[in-house]
């Protein structure tokens, strides 16, 4: 009992392992070990997982890439890469991946974007988690009005029209300098973490309150009752740790709709400012200019598109990593 | 008017003269057959958006294309211009009137008769008078318009002042009506160039019936009723019976569509066959916010024009092609404005910063190169101020690229560079609003200028926002906007004046939304601020005025002696005001569908000339 108790990865009894060499003694082997050798076999998560690496490589690095090629990521080269008609010239073999309209080198504005990207998505799971692993276990575990208010609140959330709501809030406060309730509310990188939290955290809290109703009816939560610890402990002590991971999972399949998310709202012109990079402002910019200049939106879409698939794959491979009910 | 074409040549290459000289009198290849050939068809104009900034009310709409419609096929004020390219098109002409006016001995009362037989589209249909002129001008009296115009005509027109009165009940002394076919204007000094004046589609004959019930600026944009040869269309079912039974013109939808078709009433006898030729049967308008879409479907014969600038990629597709892609001169100016009671813009050692600082050859660049236009290195379009002006250029950079050292030499005489090394410090020189606009070409420079600002420790916060909202926003002296680069400017009539009244003169800033177009406030005093209630919040004293030099100007006779004033003015704005960076003196290119039988341009407009312009049928 206590070891599964304690045991925050698989709370079912562990399967046994079938690739033990024969004959050998039988070691136990930690949850840790159990779920590594799961996943490791998912070829396809690993590919996934060597990208996410190099992804975070490169967005770490990215001014050392920028020093290395010799250009900052705002500086323009209008007249070396822009013809008579301001329109760019494409990749050659100082500017690996062209320029853009005006002569910034596409090449270390990716890398940039990928910083933008993952910072953002990061960011904003992790609030988003928090807020909804918090609220959804409340709920789950509290049960009453408690409950009824987290739900009306997630149903009313997820039937927003998000993009529509973005764009009025946007709209509306982007036409002074303090934007909208004193400051609070204006366009840049706080209201998009702002808005992609606000609306990613539902979900969360949706699968959380499940998991935790179907916990909350087990025997060592019951123990744990009766033997006089309160609520607050019980669900953090006791439930928590038995949430980390679906938690881990969704998690890893939230942040990829949170990039395609954040690459949304910069595509509408909503996002990051222009100064910093984004993929997605970078497609949106370069859709005019598809068919004179092919580098604008293929080389950021397609390293949107792998960031996204990645983490996908990632998230897939922890799934069945982690439930021991399915066969690796 | 505030365009969104420009025109300006100066520092480009001789090839854009050639271009220029080519393209100015040459007509597109006609039909075999005579004009009766060229009539018939629709002309379908898609834009970006309308941009109108009130709506199409003509006694405050501003915005180029308007007027052009206006004054080309929907309205006919007591003078009007051929609508055609070149000087020929800059020659006043009577069109209402019958005649150029009798002028008496003192100089100062002109006296109209109007011609007979020119009437009021549907639902009116009847005979215009001349008390239909007069009431023209109560509507701009009135202040419940909000009214940009009244700085043409306050001082000017004897009696006419802004009053909170209702248009019906305001009396202006100068204007008298003897009779319903004449009309008298006294003016309160010597106007030189007051025939241009009574050009403008504001002074056009209004129906009162119609109009009274629609008394604030830009509500009688949906229900204006013809005096030219053309209309809304479903104009015939307008209710006038009272003010409640008036639905909005089914031809008008704002920012949507607008359809004209021909005014049943209108009748070529009355008109001039140099001013209009009256070629399609209908002109088709509507939105299509995708600026790519609509230059594709013109290439595709899908639509036949659009007032928007090509995108570059279609310039240098049809760059040798003269035909699809006719290219005029015209005056126009693009700049980026500084409103000199909000800081740090109200230090002049930061605004001559910021003029050293900005790359005009990249912004020229970046909105097509040499086929838009030119650098602008002052106020007045070369091709307004002569060649005397031509090289004139106060913050001369190499290559017109800007000069991060120059700049910072300025910047440090500034009190906001608090340590002297260049760079803007104070808490002044960050998170300073700058409105731009949401489209190309302002997207592409909005690099640019941060950057360039930045570099002098200015950081801005852009705020891209549609072209209307832009100009609705900044031309509020509520708003109070620092800095602005969504902006141009071309002539109101062929006369320096109309670069320099209604932009620089105190008397041209009105309270309302949208109506002051001197957005560098210069001139501005606290006690006009109160008196005329802007709500303007900055720093207001010692604002430098330029009043009493353009009012000299104004009242010199037309000739070189006035333009050599002006030039005046200019220089002194240049130097000792700065409330502009101006950018780009424009070209204005159009991209033109295969239907369009022959392609005319409005000179005065700076648009395409909806009056003689035909389409295949």
């Amino acid at each position: 009992m206590t070891q599964i108790a304690a045991d925050p990865i698989a709370p079912e009894p562990h399967a046994p392992d079938f690739d033990a060499v024969p004959g050998a003694q039988v070691k136990g082997r930690s949850p840790w070990q159990l779920f590594w050798s799961r996943f490791r076999k998912d070829r396809v998560a690993l590919v996934g997982l060597a990208f996410l690496a190099l992804l975070v490589l490169i967005a770490l690095t990215a001014p050392l890439i920028a020093d290395l090629v010799g250009h900052d990521p705002n500086d323009r080269f209008q007249r070396e890469m822009t013809d008579e008609f301001g329109l760019p010239k494409g990749p050659n073999g100082e500017f690996w991946f062209g320029a853009d309209q005006v002569g910034r080198d596409v090449f270390v504005r990716v890398a940039y974007g990928a910083r933008t990207s993952l910072m953002v998505a990061l960011f904003a799971t992790g609030v988003a988690l928090g807020i909804g692993t918090v609220l959804g276990m409340v709920a789950g575990y509290r049960g009453g009005w408690v409950d009824t208010a987290v739900s009306r609140t997630v149903d009313i959330i997820l039937s927003m029209p998000v993009l529509l709501f973005a764009i009025g809030i946007v709209a509306a406060c982007s036409t002074t300098a303090e934007g909208c309730l004193g400051g609070l509310v204006k366009p840049g990188l706080p209201l998009v973490v702002f808005v992609i939290s606000v609306f990613s955290w539902p979900y969360v809290a949706r699968i959380v309150r499940g998991q935790t109703l179907s916990i909350r009816e087990k025997e060592f939560i019951e123990a744990s009752r009766s033997m006089g610890a309160g609520g607050g402990r019980i669900m953090f002590r006791e439930v928590l740790p038995n949430l980390m991971a679906p938690i881990i999972v969704y998690g890893t399949l939230l942040i990829p709709t949170n990039v395609l998310f954040e690459a949304s709202l910069s595509f509408l012109g909503l996002g990051v400012p222009q100064q910093i990079p984004s993929w997605g402002r970078m497609i949106a910019d370069g859709g005019a200019l598809f068919d004179v200049a092919w580098w604008l939106m293929l080389f950021p879409g397609l390293f949107l598109l792998a960031t996204t698939l990645a983490f996908n794959l990632v998230g897939d491979g922890l799934r069945d990593a982690l439930d021991p009910r399915t066969q690796a | 008017m505030r365009l969104r074409r420009s025109r300006g040549i100066l520092a480009v290459a001789a090839a854009v003269a050639l271009l220029a000289a080519a393209c100015g009198g040459e007509e597109q290849p006609r039909q075999e057959g005579q004009d009766g050939d060229l009539s018939g068809g629709a002309l379908r104009i898609q834009m970006e958006s309308f941009v109108f900034e009130c709506n199409f009310d003509p006694t405050c709409e501003f915005v180029s294309y308007a007027l052009m419609m206006q004054t080309n096929s929907f309205l006919r004020p007591l003078m009007n211009y051929r609508h055609v390219a070149d000087d020929p098109g800059l020659e006043i002409l009577p069109d209402l009137a019958a005649d150029m006016p009798e002028i008496s001995e003192d100089g100062l009362t002109y006296t109209f008769t109007l011609k007979d037989g020119v009437m009021f589209g549907p639902p009116v249909n009847r005979e215009i008078t001349s008390q239909d002129v007069a009431y023209a001008f109560q509507r701009m009296a009135s202040q419940q318009q909000g009214n940009p115009y009244t700085y043409y005509y306050e001082g000017v027109v004897e009696g006419f002042e802004l009053q909170k009165s209702p248009a019906e009940d305001i009396e202006i002394s100068g204007i008298e009506t003897p009779d319903d076919k004449t009309i008298s204007i006294t003016l309160a000094n010597a106007v030189p160039d007051i025939l241009f004046r009574l050009a403008m589609p504001a002074t056009a004959p209004i129906p009162q019936e119609v109009a009274s019930c629609f008394p604030q600026s830009g509500e009688y944009g949906r229900f204006v009723i013809s005096s030219g040869a053309y209309m809304f269309e479903g104009s015939e079912d307008l209710d006038i019976s009272s003010c409640e039974s008036m639905e909005p013109i089914a031809g008008y939808e704002p920012d949507r569509t607008l359809n004209l078709v021909r005014n049943p009433n209108y009748d070529p006898a009355t008109d001039n066959p140099e001013m209009r030729s009256n070629n399609p049967d209908r002109f088709e308008l509507s939105v299509n916010t995708n600026v790519d879409d609509i230059f594709n479907k013109i290439v595709a014969g899908e639509a036949d024009s659009s007032p928007d600038d090509p995108p570059a990629k279609f310039l240098r597709q049809f760059a040798d092609d003269r035909e699809r892609l006719p290219i005029n001169p015209v005056d126009v100016l693009w700049y980026i404005g500084m409103n000199l009671t909000q800081a740090p813009f109200d230090d002049i050692h930061v605004r001559k910063a910021v003029n050293l600082a900005i790359d005009k050859d990249g912004l020229l660049r970046a909105a097509g190169g040499s086929l838009v236009g030119g650098v602008a290195t002052h106020i007045l379009p070369p091709t307004m101020g002569g060649p005397e002006a031509e090289d004139y250029d106060p913050y001369a950079t190499s290559g017109f690229a800007g000069d991060a050292d120059l700049a910072k030499e300025e910047m440090a005489q500034s009190a906001y560079d608090t340590d002297g090394d260049g760079i803007c410090d104070a808490p002044e020189c960050s998170g300073i609003l700058h409105i731009s606009r949401n489209e190309a070409p302002w997207t592409e420079f909005n690099p640019i200028i941060e950057d360039n600002l930045e570099a002098i420790g200015i950081e801005l916060e852009t705020r891209e926002i549609e072209g209307g909202v832009a100009y609705e926003l900044v031309s509020t002296t509520s708003e109070n906007v620092p800095i602005a680069s969504h902006a141009g400017w071309g002539k109101d009539w062929p006369d320096a004046s109309t670069f320099f009244e209604a932009l620089f003169t105190s008397g041209a800033i009105q309270a309302g939304a949208g109506v002051n177009n001197n957005v560098g406030l210069v001139g501005i005093t606290s006690e006009i601020n109160e008196e005329r209630e802007l709500g303007i919040e900055g720093n207001l004293g010692d604002i430098p005025s330029v009043d009493v030099h353009i009012e000299e100007c104004i009242a010199m006779e037309l000739g070189q002696a006035r333009i050599d004033c002006f030039n005046e003015v200019d220089r002194t704005l240049m130097e000792e005001v700065v409330p502009y960076v101006p950018y780009r003196w424009d070209l204005e290119s159009h991209l033109i569908s295969e239907n369009i039988a022959k392609w005319e341009f409005d000179q005065n407009a700076g648009e395409m000339s909806f009056a003689h312009i035909a389409v295949a049928s």
